[in-house]
């Protein structure tokens, strides 16, 4: 794999391209948008997109009868169980592995060491991206060489799990220990204990020095970012903020079954996001056919980005070789903390230039990344620190964005909700809050001066290249969001506590995202007419427990007139859906929901012809409504069920009418959100309560207005904990501190403050039926809109994350 | 060894080993709806009643329930015919994951028995110790406290078979009071 800069193959596309001496060429993104006439139906034309459809597996989930992975071990009965040894040192060789004990524990099945036959030495990234991966191939399925305590260095197959833990106790393991680092500053040192020799990686990424253990540096600019800060006129400010090891704390445990079936196929059922991109990482590591492996995934306890990426499953599938039997492998929640994923922790500076009339001519980010022990999104995420929260300022002439990507001793890091733009948004929001301060300008006015609006061309966002390539703002609901948050919080009526050491303060923060990733996502559909006049629709897409699936339903019943209930859904089976990139990236409604809306059109192209023949009436004059096919000339019908007999049982010419879509697009078009927290402050303890979380969001179309508002209250809570969460605290040794939820600190339902989310509903031409992504913004804006309201409140800044009393208290003496 | 169980109104002998907890022992019976989240018996979605108790399955010890009453969450509505709480939880896309959820309407169910009236803030008291990452509990808590006032007979609007229901905005359709109880 080349390490050119240049080639296109090491960054895959996805994120972030280095600046080059040539000039980019980019699409061209014109302002009219060629939208089709039935994408931009009235909502008072809409049967199905926009309303409230009951989610289609909520029965199946309140009543407990929904199937997650380890749900499927009733149906195999000689089903193994598998347990994992990991390193005990942060940073070694294993020079030799014990296993004798273990292999004569009665109910063993299969140990493997790195060295055993059935364990592949292949270097691959468990980050679950587009090929090839713009993530460094650094690990193995089981590492003689280890990075960090948790490293999979053996695993062992036995006929339940406690026999299977029993073996893992049993085995041996010795090490020669090398030296190790866990601060990212010290490992950004060329006399810093090195991870990494220069053989061990393949794939390498842009920007690349592993003496240094930098996985990659990545870097962009727009206009001359030095000149406006050298600006006589300008005032240079500057500010540094510090985010968590956040946990993505999905209820269900990484959870994966592998098999061989009675067609001598290798089968994964496994919890994922990303079922296509599983199947070809696993083709590549064992040696197998893509063709002959087959992974499906079954309903989803919570993903969130820790389960977009192949985490477990080459474990399973490599004991199940070894024990010819069915395999599972579920993680200890220990393990969730100290072995999975996290959200990269991250320093990000924040510089501008403000002009003396509070003009900013310059927006200035350097981040540096923990990526921990390996690479997988390290180089993609920390892009987006840059890539979606600087365009927002679409209007500033100057910016620039720089991240180095660093390896310490510590757990991996992966993809998560908000990916890089939670950090970024922590940084920006809060610097230009206190910019505003500084300058005695109005927060809101300020950042309005400087934001997107319809019609911009957002080169910031092109900056870096890749993803968030340029763009055209199409649908833009800022003034709304903020608006009706100003409304919903009370920001201009706020009642003071009595008590003269208690404060409240409301503090605001905006954000934007993307849709998808510009140029690299693809989603693909089918739809097959059954006799009846249901249909099935075959999705690749994935449904972590959004509701993608009822999105699917809703959009094909749309175009379709039927009712919901006559689409069965299936989806994310490799076997029997088309290709799909996976839940990521917000991609979800807006790829492969598109991808839906083609087959969907495709099939009823289909039927209005058949129907054409069966009313002796022109296509054009036909229209489907509610389960019909009608005539707008003679008002004469037929059924869709009519036109499933005919079409398959007819007497002329026959046909199974199917149809398909498969959709791609340069466009990422961003969602918007504007967060309202407001808070109370004890001045003489620095204690603090969120009284009230407000968070407006512009989604284009809401698919599904009661799930929309769901994916933005999660999401909301989620960006509540990075502000007040430890999350995954590491010791000396870079072993995570958190072994189970009461360490961790998921905030509980009386430790949640209340949420109100707003849908600002606008209409985004490039989405289907105008929809945007709505579930990644509202992650990102609570930690800077905290830190802004106890500012307002006290008058002291947070900088660090978490925020608590403690640091409140200290800046308040310090003051 | 072999232990006596009830489990929702059905007597039953299961084998339990040594250091099963009752959540392995149901799980291995078919009874799936109770979930493992977190092996520390502190995540909530293991809840089952236990000679009326709410306890999380995966904490007690097998061997010491020998003879006990065990409802899941099989026991509650099915697809059909949802018990209220199922009902307002689907009303209020209150489920996302739905990982934690057999475990919160259990907890649900609990409260209501005891309190059929109760503030937002009990009913967030009431399922502190059920974690759920997808929803940030507003929309539980809003099922819980629409369930409340269904089970009172005071409104309903009843899942009704996968039509369109607009939760936010509930008719006023009288609750005919029947349920699974």
């Amino acid at each position: 794999m080349s390490d050119d800069p240049n080639d296109p193959q090491t960054d895959g596309g996805t994120a972030s391209k280095p600046t080059s001496e040539e000039p980019q060429e980019y699409e061209d993104h014109p302002l009219e948008w060629d939208e089709p006439a039935n994408n931009n139906k009235a909502p008072g034309e809409r049967k199905s997109v926009s309303q409230t459809a009951e989610k289609f597996d909520d029965r199946k989930l309140v009543t407990g009868q929904a199937k997650y992975t380890a749900d499927y071990e009733e149906r195999f009965p000689d089903l193994a169980h598998a347990a994992v040894v990991r390193s005990e040192v942060p940073h070694g060789r294993v020079t030799a592995i014990d296993t004798a004990e273990a292999e004569e524990l009665d109910g063993v099945y299969a140990v493997l060491t790195p060295w055993s036959d059935d364990v592949p030495d292949a270097k691959y990234t468990s980050a679950g991206q587009s090929y090839p991966e713009p993530s460094p191939w650094d690990m193995n399925v089981l590492n003689e060489h280890v990075r960090y305590v948790g490293d999979p260095l053996a695993a062992v197959a036995a006929e339940d799990a406690t026999t299977a833990a029993a073996a893992v106790d049993a085995i041996e393991v010795e090490y020669e220990e090398y030296d190790h680092v866990v601060d990212p500053e010290e490992a950004f040192d060329e006399d810093a204990p090195q991870l990494f020799g220069d053989d061990e990686v393949e794939n390498k990424i842009v920007g690349h020095d592993y003496d240094r253990n930098r996985m990659s540096n990545i870097e962009g600019e727009i206009g001359d970012v030095d000149a406006a800060l050298e600006r006589e006129d300008a005032h240079v400010h500057e500010t540094e903020w510090e985010t968590i090891r956040q946990s993505h704390a999905q209820i269900e445990k990484h959870t994966s079954l592998a098999y061989t079936d009675e067609d001598d196929r290798k089968v994964l059922i496994t919890s994922t996001q990303v079922p296509n991109h599983t199947r070809r990482q696993l083709a590549h590591l064992f040696d197998i056919p893509i063709r002959d492996i087959r992974v499906k995934k079954p309903r989803v306890g919570g993903g969130f980005g820790g389960k977009q990426a192949m985490v477990v499953e080459p474990i399973p599938l490599a004991l199940s070789l070894a024990a010819d039997r069915p395999v599972m492998y579920e993680a200890s929640r220990d393990e969730e903390f100290y072995a999975m994923r996290s959200r990269h922790p991250m320093k990000v500076r924040a510089r501008t230039a403000v002009t003396d009339d509070g003009t900013i001519e310059a927006i200035d980010l350097y981040a540096l990344s923990n990526t921990g022990a390996y690479g997988s999104h390290g180089m993609t995420v920390a892009g987006n620190v840059g890539s979606k929260p600087m365009p927002l300022y679409s209007k500033v002439p100057n910016a620039r964005f720089e991240a180095d990507i660093v390896h310490t001793n510590t757990p991996q890091t992966g993809a998560m909700r908000g990916y890089g733009a939670p950090q970024g948004t922590l940084a920006l929001e809060g610097h230009l809050d206190e910019v505003a301060r500084d300058l005695d300008l109005d927060p809101i006015e300020f950042r309005r001066r400087h934001y997107m609006e319809v019609g911009d061309l957002d080169e910031i966002a092109g900056m870096m290249g890749g993803e968030g390539a340029e763009r055209r703002i199409r649908s833009c609901g800022l003034d709304e969001c903020i608006e009706r948050g100003k409304e919903a919080i009370g920001w201009d009526d706020l009642e003071q506590p009595s008590e003269p050491h208690r404060h409240r303060g409301i503090g605001m923060a905006l954000s934007a995202q993307g849709t998808g990733v510009a140029g690299d996502e693809l989603g693909a559909a089918q739809i097959m007419m059954n006799e009846d006049g249901s249909f099935h629709l075959q999705v690749g897409g994935v449904d972590i427990g959004t509701g993608a699936d009822t999105a699917f339903i809703q959009i094909a019943a749309e175009v379709l007139g039927c009712d919901e209930d006559d689409i069965i859904v299936k989806s994310s089976d490799t076997d029997n859906t088309p290709f799909d990139y996976g839940a990521y990236a917000s991609s979800t409604t807006y790829i492969s929901g598109m991808a839906v809306k083609k087959a969907a059109e495709d099939a009823k192209e289909r039927i209005l012809e058949w129907a054409s023949r069966m009313l002796d009436e022109s296509a054009e004059n036909l229209e489907t409504r509610d389960g019909e096919v009608y005539s707008e000339e003679t008002g004469e019908t037929v059924t869709l069920e009519d036109v499933g007999y005919e079409s398959v049982y007819g007497h002329d010419d026959r046909e199974h009418i199917l149809g398909k879509g498969t959709h791609s697009t340069e466009e990422s078009p961003p969602p918007f959100a504007a967060q309202f927290v407001d808070v109370t402050v004890d001045e003489q303890t620095g204690e603090f309560e969120v009284n009230q979380l407000v968070v407006a969001v512009d989604c284009g179309v809401a698919i599904n207005p009661g799930m929309a508002e769901g994916q933005v209250e999660g999401a909301n809570h989620m960006s509540f904990e990075m502000a007040v969460s430890e999350g995954i605290t590491v010791d000396e040794r870079g072993r995570a501190e958190v072994s189970d939820f009461d360490e961790y600190g998921l905030p509980s339902a009386t430790e949640t403050p209340p949420i109100e989310s707003i849908l600002v509903e606008t209409h985004e031409p490039t989405g289907p039926f105008g929809a945007k992504s709505v579930a990644e913004v509202p992650t990102n804006t609570v930690p800077p809109a905290l830190s802004n309201a106890i500012r307002e409140a006290v008058g002291v800044r947070i900088n660090e994350m978490p925020v608590t009393a403690e640091k409140i208290k200290t800046a308040l003496d310090e003051k | 060894m072999e232990i006596e169980l009830t489990i929702n109104d059905e007597s039953t002998t299961v084998a339990v080993e040594s250091d099963d907890d009752l959540a392995t022992v149901l799980r291995r019976n078919g009874y799936t709806g109770v979930k493992c989240g977190c092996d520390s018996g502190v995540c909530g979605a293991s809840k089952v009643f236990v000679d009326g108790d709410v306890k999380m399955a995966c904490g007690v010890d097998a061997q010491n329930v020998d003879g006990a009453e065990v409802e899941t969450i099989e026991a509650l509505g099915t697809q059909d015919d949802l018990h209220p709480i199922q009902e307002a939880f689907v009303d209020h896309f209150a489920v996302q994951c739905g990982f934690c959820i057999p475990g919160m309407i259990i907890e649900a169910k609990s409260l209501l028995a005891t309190n059929p009236d109760p503030t937002e803030a009990e009913v967030r008291q009431a399922i502190d110790d059920n974690l759920c990452r997808c929803t940030g509990y507003q929309k539980p808590v809003e099922a819980i406290l629409d369930a409340a006032d269904r089970m009172r007979g005071d409104r309903s609007v009843a899942a009704d078979g996968g039509s369109r229901i607009d939760s936010h905005r509930p008719d006023d359709t009288a609750y005919d009071g029947d349920s699974n109880e």
